[in-house]
């Protein structure tokens, strides 16, 4: 019983964290039709400002703040360079470039930040919680806390505010919604700053959950995140969020209970062929979003 | 107008393809003295730290030697390169040194699977290779110029067994290894002595790269039964453990192995959380030999932090190259040097000989962490256990 509590409360965590780290992949997905690789550049990118911040202010509250604002420019910089001029040729030539920007941008990581494991040792000022008999840390009550905020927030910014508008009709038919009046440019600015902040934040979580921050910290979020937007059907934010707390609580149980039978990564893409064998078009698939 | 957007932005990210695989691609220096040393080390990637310290060694030692007057009055040189942790990228840098820098002999400062990708190129063209700290019995096993300088995965596995099960007393053990050829080795050497010892292995659980939660791991071998605990892992996901073993709050013996033994990716950041653990490795911090304490304080001053495992490794397949070449510098030369080394003294111990296989056969040390530092907690001297 107590492998099975901890088990849950830990799948729990690992899924916010991923849920997190997955939305700007699925709101861009929603957008624009493309798969953003380059999004765990958000994530390596938080995770090192968020480091730097923290060794010198000694505040985890600016650690994040800092990390959220430098994924928000480097999302802004992302889409204004690279995707916009690209937007009209399909989607292998985003995909393919998306590739090649994080390849750099890992590269630059090791040659800015030096290609050593560095240590993120952060105390919060949070307590250490026992949940249904288990342990709860400090900075995984962070990340409850933070999930616990962000997800009704996606769902009020897309169902609520006119962005969220903007969003939908974009995501339906980008011509009509531009022919509409719609400022096309300025929905995807606001995707894109808010995906990467959001991956920046989950980079800072990260670093702070392992202390430990490395210039490929993003390679395993960068694919497994495709997996998990497909799982919950692509284009649709929310399904992207019961996906990721799916797949962090499958991968969580299979470890407890079998160990290390399976690379852990894999067991994402073994959920996924597996429910898509049942529901080819994810958990909930793009167009329920819009009822 | 459109079309100059579009190439600018598939410019862009052409560059940024070009940019990352030219910076993530090998650096070399030009080959200056009339005896050129090859050597190549993980500087980018996961294993950074180890080829950092595996780099700085062997500019060191290739200093210390120039300094004593050079092998046989010629200067030596090295030939550096970055394999980055990568297979492929050592067999490319095989190929150079072997056909295009025509290097006299060669130091491995990389991990067991570039090494072993890279012996076979060396040995068809016949040029020595000293593995410094890579411990797949498979790259001895490649020809008469390959050798090993650090012992076997499978020798050093079976020391772990003695420490952990006739020094510490376990008689239940778990075992969690890291998937590939160091940790496969290490595991079939400790198993076979654990099991000789009369302890059984409870479980055995294999890791990739980048695990960070070992918890349910442990928890399942302490449901177990087990009394001790065999970590054969590398520093990034070491540390991982050591922080989930203590957050279990487990009080069992714990034996690791050089797969830790890194001053600035282990030692530094772990430091005393560590404390008890002990680990098998060829560098015994304590001693007292003028050597060892001239090599600690010369690298400690060029490199503001003490040698670990891989540095002073590295530093003897210097030494032990110069001492081969001081006959003579063609390949069968320097192979028949190496070969024929006795009892070489260097900042790793006694080099008791090398084996016909090119393993060399010497104790094994062990090391505790005591208060947050590295200190000499025994030896493995059986000749049962230390010949491969």
């Amino acid at each position: 019983m107590e492998v099975f509590a901890s088990s849950a409360v830990q799948g729990i965590v690992q899924g916010s964290l991923y849920a997190l780290i997955a939305l700007g992949p699925s709101l861009t997905y929603g957008l624009l039709r493309i798969l953003d690789v380059a999004n765990a550049a958000g994530l390596t990118l938080g995770a090192y400002v968020g480091l730097e911040a923290y060794s010198a202010t000694g505040q985890w509250w600016l650690a994040l703040i800092a990390g959220a604002m430098a994924g928000a420019v480097l999302g802004w910089l992302i889409q204004r360079l690279l995707y916009r001029p690209i937007l009209g040729r399909g989607p292998i030539v985003p995909l393919i470039a998306g590739i090649g920007v994080f390849i750099a941008a890992e590269e630059a990581f090791r040659l800015v930040f030096g290609p050593y494991n560095r240590t993120f040792a952060a105390t919060l000022p949070l307590p250490a919680l026992q949940v249904a008999g288990t342990q709860v840390t400090g900075v995984e009550t962070l990340i409850l806390l933070i999930g616990v905020t962000v997800f009704p927030a996606t769902w009020w910014l897309l169902r609520r505010t006119s962005l969220g508008l903007a969003w939908r009709a974009t995501s339906q038919d980008r011509e009509t919604a531009q022919a509409m009046g719609i400022n096309i440019g300025r929905v995807i600015a606001s995707i894109f700053v808010i995906g990467y902040a959001l991956a920046a934040v989950g980079g800072v979580l990260v670093g702070v959950t392992y202390n430990t921050v490395y210039p490929t910290m993003g390679d395993i979020p960068a694919y497994k995140m495709l997996a998990i937007i497909v799982l919950g059907g692509l284009g649709n934010p929310l399904g992207t969020i019961l996906a990721a707390m799916l797949i962090g609580l499958v991968e969580t149980f299979v470890v407890a209970y079998f160990g290390f039978v399976l690379p852990r990564d894999a067991i994402a893409f073994i959920a996924l062929i597996l429910i898509l064998l049942v529901r080819p078009r994810g958990l909930l698939p793009g167009d329920e979003v819009v009822q | 107008m459109r079309s100059t957007l579009r190439g600018r932005a598939v410019g862009f990210a052409a560059a940024a393809l070009l940019i990352g695989t030219v910076a993530g691609a090998c650096s070399s220096s030009a080959p200056a003295g009339p005896i050129t040393i090859g050597f190549f080390a993980p500087e980018s990637g996961f294993a950074a730290a180890d080829g950092a310290s595996a780099y700085d060694a062997a500019q060191l030692a290739v200093k210390d030697i120039n300094t004593a007057g050079g092998v046989n009055g010629s200067q030596i040189s090295l030939v550096n390169y970055d394999d980055a942790s990568d297979a492929k990228q050592a067999v490319t840098i095989a190929t150079k040194l072997a056909t295009q820098d025509k290097v006299t002999a060669v130091v491995s400062g990389s991990y067991s699977d570039q090494t072993l990708a890279a012996a076979p190129i060396f040995q068809r063209n016949s040029i020595p290779m000293l593995a410094a700290y890579a411990v797949n019995p498979g790259i001895p096993a490649t020809g008469n110029f390959i050798f090993q300088q650090d012992f076997t995965g499978e020798v050093e596995g079976a020391a772990a067994a003695v420490a952990l099960v006739k020094d510490l007393g376990a008689t239940k053990v778990a075992i969690v290894a890291i998937q590939n050829d160091f940790g496969s080795s290490l595991t079939t050497g400790f198993t076979k002595e654990a099991q000789a010892l009369g302890a059984t292995i409870v479980a055995t659980d294999n890791n990739q790269f980048g695990e960070k939660d070992f918890t349910p791991i442990l928890q399942r071998d302490v449901s177990k039964g087990a009394n001790g605990f065999f970590m054969a892992q590398y520093y990034s996901e070491a540390q991982q453990y050591i922080t989930n073993w203590n957050a279990l709050g487990l009080h069992l013996p714990l034996v690791g192995t050089e797969g830790v033994d890194s001053t600035t990716q282990f030692f530094e950041p772990v430091g005393a959380a560590a404390n008890g653990m002990v680990f098998t490795t060829p560098f015994n911090r304590d001693s007292t030999d003028s050597a060892v304490l001239s090599f600690v304080k010369s690298f400690t001053a060029a490199y503001s932090h003490a040698p670990d495992m891989v540095a002073a490794t590295t530093y003897d397949s210097f030494m032990v190259l110069k001492q081969a070449m001081a006959k003579g510098t063609s390949p069968a030369q320097i192979q028949s040097g190496i070969a024929g080394t006795t009892n070489f003294v260097g900042v790793t111990g006694t080099i008791q000989s090398y084996n016909s296989t090119g393993e060399v056969v010497k104790a094994v040390d062990l090391e505790i962490i005591k208060d947050g530092a590295v200190h000499h907690y025994g030896d493995v001297t059986d000749p049962s256990i230390i010949t491969p």
